[in-house]
């Protein structure tokens, strides 16, 4: 048998990766290979550790509870292309100055790219 | 501790941060409680002032932790590195709200002003009162300015933004 922690962790990185959909709690134990006590008593101790939140949801008839998580798992996904991110000239980048967000080159070159990414071409170069 | 961070995004960081090499060294760091210098510079091949220098990049960020011992012998200090995964969770956060913020400049610079461009590849985008200045005509290449629609702009971004805000619970 898991040990409680293991399945604690397991139930916790599953309902992360739900994301902003959430998880039915029942779905949560199927998945896990637990019972609905165990699924039950696992998310009651997440939100009591305020890890995920819970909220009541009707389905098939049925009062269950459907789990989102309170903080995404850590990804770096979102700005790994972003060219601030590792930026030399991060230390002297200010709208006052002269290297600034508001006329960077390598940053309207990555929003272009990623304008071009979302929708066919875009005029500039 | 229950965490949330996986392997996949520690090594993506270190990507984020020196590339291949970088990947490698955290590989071993990894595997191993502690370690020095010298020793990853032997696992990895990498050379040595190479690997300094990406300890000192990855420390800065206190993403590695160090001890420093001093040698019997030649009276040397020797470095011993360790991996911090606990400040990852953190590092990805403060990095990601200040991406932000330089966006969210970027988004109200954008928002605020009319530009106008020449359409030649390389040249670059002019603001309406420079254009003005510049009596409409491209200070790189000479040909007449014109008017430039960035709305394709401005939803890529506000997307961008909305999407970090959201992660960063804002």
């Amino acid at each position: 048998m898991p040990k409680r922690n293991d399945l604690e962790q397991k139930a916790l990185q599953f309902v992360m990766n739900t994301g902003f959909e959430g998880v039915l709690q029942s779905e949560l134990w199927r998945n896990l290979g637990a019972s609905s006590r165990e699924g039950s008593r696992i998310s009651i101790k997440l939100e009591n550790k305020g890890l995920i939140r819970r909220a009541k949801e009707l389905c098939d008839g049925r009062w269950t509870y459907r789990l989102y998580p309170k903080r995404l798992p850590a990804s770096i996904e979102s700005i790994s292309d972003c060219p601030c991110l590792m930026c030399q000239d991060n230390p002297r980048c200010d709208p006052s100055s002269t290297i600034s967000p508001k006329n960077c080159e390598r940053l309207t070159d990555w929003v272009l790219l990623i304008a071009k990414g979302e929708s066919g071409t875009v005029g500039d170069s | 501790m229950l965490s949330n961070i996986d392997d996949a995004t520690l090594l993506r960081v270190a990507g984020a941060l020196g590339e291949e090499e970088a990947v490698k060294l955290i590989e071993i760091l990894k595997n191993s409680e502690e370690i020095t210098d010298d020793e990853i510079a032997n696992k990895t091949g990498i050379r040595l002032n190479s690997v300094r220098k990406i300890l000192y990049k990855l420390y800065d960020h206190s993403l590695v932790g160090l001890r420093r011992t001093r040698d019997p012998k030649t009276g040397w200090f020797i470095f011993h590195w360790r991996l911090q995964p606990d400040q990852l969770e953190g590092f990805i956060l403060s990095q990601k709200r200040r991406v932000l913020e330089k966006l969210n400049i970027r988004l109200g610079y954008e928002k605020n002003h009319d530009f106008y461009y020449c359409y030649t590849p390389g040249c670059k985008r002019v603001p309406f009162e420079e254009a003005v200045e510049l009596v409409f005509r491209c200070p790189t290449c000479g040909k007449p300015l014109m008017h430039y629609d960035n709305d394709k702009i401005l939803g890529a971004l506000s997307k961008r933004v909305d999407v970090l805000r959201k992660e960063l619970g804002e």
